[in-house]
């Protein structure tokens, strides 16, 4: 077994307990925590593909900014108590059943993908994740998509003000 | 790596998401299995991407086909924050008004 | 690409307009202008005459029928703020807004209907719904109103996350995000469609029914409809699901045939499960309010057969579909907006006190249900015409007609109760002449449009 593939199953397993683990837990904090690991998981997938920006960007963003956000809400609600209530288990049984034929659904339909087959993702190799090639192609080919999500965020602005703040 | 682990990871976590918005009833909790859900679909188009360019590769040594999957992650993680910022304030909005986050109190508007 | 650059940059203009001026009254008047001149450059696109050019590397297109509808959703925008402009400033405190949002809305609603990438779809349906969420909410110490806003936002969420997991599929098998797809190509000496691509196309299809309501994905739909206040539910009943089902016919016109024969299943079956849920239901209803949300789903059941058609035919009703549905919701809610008592039994009376009120609403209730002599007629006509073109079954047809007859009773509940009931139909104020003109501006266009409908389509081809 290589280094790579050792790092791909540890960062898989990784990702896959702490979005159990997420699921699990009755406080709302420790599902921040391990939403927080899954994404470093992940973000460690990406380093493994040579996606660096991305990489970087994704513990920014979602683990840095995103999570703290609900962190912050979640202590402001005072809601670091575990009394949520529970769905019954019938409700809870058809979620886990649910989820659980979605899955099997499109595994099955992977696996039956003959085009897939021998296809490989390419490790540690490959330069289009890097900064100088993604700012390249954002800043001709995508400046039209990169200025609307700029309208994006304004509504986002403006949604905030009008639904956060207190009259 | 074969594209399949990546595909097979991508779903695993996807469904374990979808099982959170389905199972929990804490608004917040539920929101978070949505980010997972979207962060999922972000490893799942990353790992496309690696699939493509190494395909592209072996035709052409100077390509950058696949990148425009990044980019797609990148206006993903763009969404995904404006959307947060306009999630909690409603669940803030929600919360001052009913103190709880629970969303069972939606059945309300049943009746 | 007019459309969309004019409508952002009325969006930051009006933000400014929210702190530079303090008249209320002012925003409605910038409003209209702005949608005015947003209409005009539309036109003007539509024309060839004068258009702004950025090039987007093909991930955008306008050809015709998508300006064309983005003219129709312009013109319907500002019809709606003209009546019930004054309605949507005193939703709450943050008038000017609003409309910043409305703006921000059809600057997504011009996306959805010139995208040529999925980037650009999956943009489009974003900017659509973030302001939304927050026009649902907008009514911030309505409870009811919080909790729409809740449950639309996790839903529409949800469906997100649903889109971009086809989208993902999607790119896996075609390698890029274009609209064409890849089709039908040969794997090892047959021929046959890639399956992480239908996968992919039929979860972006799924979350796209979540936002236009389409059953089996209908169900936040009431409870959303009627917690919202009810000049947002107008709007997002009537333009945005039209948009959405613009979307859905652009996206499955350039992936004709993916589906293979299993979609000659799944389509019909939505479209019934649609029209028996929204038109049973419906009838059950106390609330107006309540009966318009499960309508609108009724009506959703109608537009999904030009995607069951997908032809020409098609495409000129889902046009004439949406004015005809848009005119008359808008102005039923234009008049429900004002009334004290939002069940049927409110409505006792009001011949009486505002026969010209009453007869608008009339008229409109006429052409929803799709009698004759109105536009709704000529819509649901076509829509059933362009199915039986593509060769659709007979008994499909006769369905949709048992169940449109179905809705003649619970709109001719509302036209009893306004004309042969006694009553005190109460208002929270007496409508204005103006208000009393545009709403028979509106039923004299429906009823138009009812005899003439190529009217409309001229604008289409010429």
């Amino acid at each position: 077994m290589s280094i790579t593939e050792i790092l791909f199953w540890f960062l898989s397993a990784l990702a896959l307990v702490g979005a159990l683990m997420v699921v699990l837990s009755r406080n709302p904090v420790h599902s921040v925590l391990w939403l927080v690991a899954t994404f470093f998981a992940i973000s460690g997938h990406y380093i493994l593909m040579n996606a660096q920006f991305l990489a970087i960007v994704n513990i920014i963003v979602y683990a840095g900014a995103i999570m703290v956000l609900f962190l912050f809400v979640i202590m402001l609600m005072n809601l670091n108590s575990e009394a949520e209530p529970r769905k019954s288990w019938m409700m809870q049984l058809a979620g886990v059943l649910a989820g659980g034929c979605f899955m099997m659904v499109l595994v099955s339909l992977v696996r039956q993908t003959a085009e897939l087959g021998g296809k490989t993702a390419l490790v540690k190799e490959g330069n289009i994740g890097l900064i100088k090639q993604l700012g390249m192609k954002l800043f001709s080919e995508y400046t039209v998509p990169f200025e609307i999500s700029s309208v994006l965020f304004l509504s986002a602005m403006v949604g905030a003000v009008v639904i956060g703040k207190k009259d | 790596m074969p594209i399949q682990y990546y595909i097979f990871l991508a779903l695993a976590l996807f469904s374990i998401g979808i099982i959170g918005v389905l199972t929990r009833r804490n608004a917040i909790i539920v929101f978070m299995c949505i980010e997972l859900m979207l962060n999922s679909v972000n490893l799942l188009l990353v790992a496309f991407s690696k699939m493509h360019h190494a395909e592209a590769l072996t035709a052409v040594a100077d390509t950058t086909i696949g990148i425009d999957a990044q980019l797609f992650v990148f206006f993903i993680m763009v969404v995904a924050a404006a959307e947060v910022a306009v999630g909690l304030a409603i669940i803030v909005m929600m919360f001052r008004n009913t103190h709880s986050v629970d969303v069972h109190f939606l059945n309300r508007l049943k009746n | 690409m007019n459309a969309i650059i004019v409508s952002a940059v009325f969006g930051v203009l009006m933000m400014f307009a929210s702190f530079l001026v303090n008249n209320k009254n002012v925003y409605r008047y910038l409003a209209i202008i702005g949608l005015s001149v947003l209409l005009l450059a539309n036109i003007l696109e539509t024309y060839a005459i004068w258009s702004i050019k950025f090039d987007s590397f093909l991930q955008l297109s306008f050809e015709r029928f998508g300006l064309f509808f983005n003219s129709i959703a312009i013109a319907a925008t500002l019809f709606y703020v003209l009546l019930s402009g004054k309605d949507i400033v005193r939703v709450g405190n943050y008038s000017a807004e609003y409309f910043v949002l409305i703006f921000f809305i059809l600057c997504g609603v011009s996306l959805i209907t010139s995208y040529n990438s999925l980037l650009m779809l999956f943009l489009g349906i974003e900017i659509i719904s973030i302001p939304l969420y927050i026009l649902t909410g907008s009514d911030k110490k309505n409870l009811k109103s919080n909790e729409a806003a809740l449950k639309y936002f996790l839903m529409g969420a949800f469906s997100t996350g649903l889109m971009l997991m086809g989208i993902a599929l999607s790119y896996g098998a075609v390698g890029n995000f274009g609209l064409e797809g890849r089709g039908v190509v040969a794997f090892g000496g047959s021929m046959r469609v890639s399956f992480l691509e239908v996968a992919g196309l039929l979860l972006l299809f799924i979350s796209m029914s979540f936002k236009a309501s389409a059953a089996p994905f209908h169900f936040w739909t009431p409870d959303v409809y009627e917690g919202a206040p009810s000049v947002f539910t107008s709007f997002m009943a009537t333009i945005v699901k039209a948009t959405v089902f613009i979307g859905m016919i652009k996206l499955l016109e350039a992936r004709t045939g993916i589906f293979g024969p299993t979609w000659q299943i799944i389509l019909p079956l939505m479209i019934v499960l649609t029209l028996a849920i929204g038109n049973i239901t419906a009838v059950f209803q106390q609330s107006v309010k309540r009966m318009l949300a499960y309508s609108s789903i009724a009506q959703a059941g109608f537009m999904l057969f030009a995607l069951w058609s997908a032809n020409d035919m098609g495409r000129e009703g889902i046009l004439l579909y949406s004015v005809a549905y848009t005119l008359a919701t808008v102005g039923i809610f234009a008049v429900l907006v004002k009334m004290k008592d939002y069940t049927f039994d409110g409505f006792n009376g009001l011949a009486a006190k505002q026969p010209l009120v009453a007869a608008s609403v009339a008229v409109f209730v006429l052409s929803l249900a799709g009698i004759p002599l109105t536009a709704g007629f000529f819509a649901k006509y076509f829509m059933l015409a362009s199915a039986i073109k593509s060769g659709a079954g007979v008994w499909l047809l006769v369905v949709a007609v048992v169940f449109a007859a179905v809705s003649v009773y619970y709109y001719f509940r509302l036209i009893q109760a306004m004309y042969f009931k006694e009553g005190e139909a109460e208002m929270f104020e007496q409508p204005t002449n103006s208000f009393k003109g545009m709403l028979a501006i509106f039923a004299v266009l429906l009823i138009v449009l009812g005899i003439a409908p190529s009217l409309l389509f001229n604008y289409l081809y010429f």
